[in-house]
């Protein structure tokens, strides 16, 4: 193939172009040192998640919730038999911590998935409808905004008695849509206008077809970003709730081991059982929060706001 | 001004309005006795009858929701079964120290946010830059009851610089011969653990946003102009860019209210300070629903209000917003 023929060729037709701007994306993030920290740190969390079923194979004494050690009975320092002591009944630390990283997991991606359905659902339809729909939608978000969210299900916690995990996850995802309602309506609103929509009306595309097929690919990446920040909201909401004693007695989360150190006057005491679970809580929602920044970069800069 | 003032009070009584009436709907919702859940087991029979008649609660649905919305203007919030005092005697007492703390922490962590954003900003790039974005991420991050824990154990328990709990020590109060100066100084040394606490929460994300808007502002024209006049450096960073750059600052301080009052609420906890967080976490761990109920409605107002001068503050700082 000569030159010249190289030159007049065609280009060969691009396959993938979405694959291509992910792997380009991708590129971006894995350069910033934000987003590669970040996701170092989480890859170890859900490896921590992933060993959390192994402790109470090994012995029954290791259960993080009912395995008591005959032999301690009350809280000791790091032994061989229990690596990072163990708690005021002779509970192991170590697999507490464990079975907290996978609630942890479980209610921070839980929650903030909901939410960000919820939001990106009110937003688009917010934006896109306009008119009455939208100012309701609008001050209603407003009001939710403004409520302290630890606060709320805490009185809802009053009310209601003792919350269960998933009752809990549903009041948080149900607090925290409106800040992502907001930003996809902002991003909504100017995709509106621009000339593909109006294509897309013209050749006679339904109101649904148009905000599912047209809009939604376009505000998803934002909506992704904001599931970063949305995790480590909700992370910390249950942790504090747990910390406070209003947490599922039926569940170890470290919230809940926090709760037991502070509550049962060890923690001047028992630095072993003090340090790990608020270091794994502020490290997995830093994690994610880097995450989070790092996708900020690589994503439109516009139409942020600062209220992670 | 004075028409925007107006207007978003209107907006605030109706948000009230409608956090009243949701929580008249969840107190009659919830399982179990209304009755009960308003009024003190331990009282008298003759007691409990007058009570319920005060609060209305004898009469038809729609007529306890008028004299609910009554009590709630009246300031009547019935009694606390804890302390079997007046819920208003109480929370009134209770909302100066949260006031007193929580806007130091917030306006001390904002000074800092701006004073070292602005520092970030002018050396972008440099060791102080990585240094101050570090911390900021890490601490912005960290979990708030464990920050309070660890400082208590370290400058309260090992080192014992600090009081751990409370905000008054019965030595200086009760003492008749301890001046003003000497009380202040004794609730500000009370105050210090708490107060480090919400700062080292709350600078990082203020920090972050200064940084990024002073960095957006170096490259506006002015700066560019300001440097040709052959204005000093410090005079282009302190006067020319920093007072444009510290209002998104303002803003972010605004939507940040709600969050940073859960902080508060976990702090007082955590340090036994005397405000309405604390207040209301107990009420709802004694299922004492009156006072619960009130101190609730007040940590929403005190967001809300809050909000209202944070925006009256924006639109003063810069001329260029006129409501």
């Amino acid at each position: 193939m000569s030159v010249k023929d190289q030159i007049t060729a065609p280009a060969p037709p691009r396959r993938h172009p979405w694959r291509e701007r992910l792997l380009e994306n991708w590129r971006v993030f894995h350069r910033n040192p934000l987003g590669r920290v970040g996701l170092i740190l989480l890859a170890i969390f859900a490896i921590m998640a992933a060993l959390s079923v192994a402790p109470p194979l090994i012995d029954p004494m290791y259960h993080p919730m009912t395995g008591v050690d005959p032999e301690v009975m009350h809280s000791s320092p790091p032994s061989w038999r229990h690596w990072l002591g163990t708690d005021f009944m002779g509970r192991d630390i170590l697999s507490q911590l464990l079975a907290g990283t996978r609630v942890a997991f479980m209610v921070g991606v839980s929650a903030a998935f909901m939410s960000i359905v919820l939001g990106v659902s009110v937003g688009m339809v917010s934006g896109y409808l306009g008119g009455w729909t939208d100012i309701i939608l609008m001050r209603l978000s407003e009001i939710i905004m403004v409520m302290p969210t630890l606060l709320v299900v805490l009185m809802l916690a009053a009310l209601f008695g003792k919350l269960g995990i998933w009752t809990i996850v549903l009041m948080i995802a149900f607090f925290r849509w409106p800040g992502v309602a907001r930003v996809i309506r902002a991003q909504t609103l100017s995709l509106k206008g621009r000339p593909f929509i109006d294509a897309a009306r013209v050749a006679g595309a339904s109101h649904a077809r148009i905000v599912f097929r047209h809009i939604m690919p376009n505000v998803l990446p934002l909506a992704f970003l904001y599931m970063t920040f949305r995790v480590t909201a909700a992370i910390i909401i249950e942790a504090a709730l747990a910390f406070l004693g209003f947490g599922d007695p039926g569940t170890v989360s470290w919230g809940m081991m926090l709760q037991w150190v502070w509550k049962t006057g060890h923690m001047f005491q028992a630095p072993w059982w003090l340090l790990p679970p608020g270091l794994c809580i502020s490290l997995l929602t830093l994690s994610f929060y880097m995450l989070g920044r790092a996708m900020d970069e690589v994503l439109d800069p516009r139409l942020r706001d600062q209220s992670h | 001004m004075t028409r925007y003032v107006i207007n978003r009070l209107v907006q605030i009584v109706i948000i009230l309005f409608m956090i009243l009436t949701i929580l008249f709907v969840l107190f009659r919702l919830a399982p179990g006795d209304p009755v009960a859940r308003m009024v003190d087991p331990n009282m008298t029979p003759e007691d409990a009858a007058r009570l319920i008649a005060q609060l209305g609660l004898d009469l038809p649905i729609w007529r306890q929701y008028l004299a609910y919305l009554g009590n709630c203007l009246t300031g009547n919030f019935g009694h606390s079964f804890h302390y079997g005092l007046p819920v208003l005697e109480i929370i009134g007492q209770r909302l100066p120290n949260t006031i007193l703390l929580f806007s130091t922490g917030v306006l001390l962590s904002a000074i800092a946010g701006i004073a070292w954003g602005k520092l970030a900003a002018w050396n972008k790039g440099k060791a102080t830059d990585l240094w101050l974005t570090v911390a900021s991420l890490i601490t912005h991050t960290l979990f708030l009851p464990w920050l309070a824990l660890l400082l208590i154990w370290v400058f309260g328990y090992k080192l014992d610089w600090f009081p751990i709990n409370g905000m008054i020590s019965d030595e200086v109060w009760l003492d008749p011969d301890s001046g003003v100066l000497m009380k202040a100084w004794d609730v500000a040394y009370h105050m210090i653990l708490p107060l480090g606490t919400l700062f080292i929460m709350h600078f990082g994300s203020y920090l972050l946003v200064m940084r990024s808007s002073m960095l957006e502002t170096l490259k506006e024209d002015y700066i560019v102009t300001a440097r040709a006049k052959g204005l000093t450096e410090k005079a282009i960073r302190n006067h020319h860019a920093a007072p444009n750059a510290w209002l998104p600052v303002v803003t972010s301080v605004g939507l940040s209210l709600a969050f940073s009052i859960n902080g508060g609420a976990l702090t007082e906890t955590v340090f036994s300070w005397p405000g309405i967080g604390r207040e209301l976490v107990f009420a709802v761990s004694q299922n004492d629903y009156p006072l619960a109920q009130a101190s609730f409605l007040l940590v929403a107002s005190v967001v809300l209000f809050s909000n209202l001068v944070v925006d009256v503050l924006y639109a003063y700082l810069d001329p260029r917003i006129r409501y």
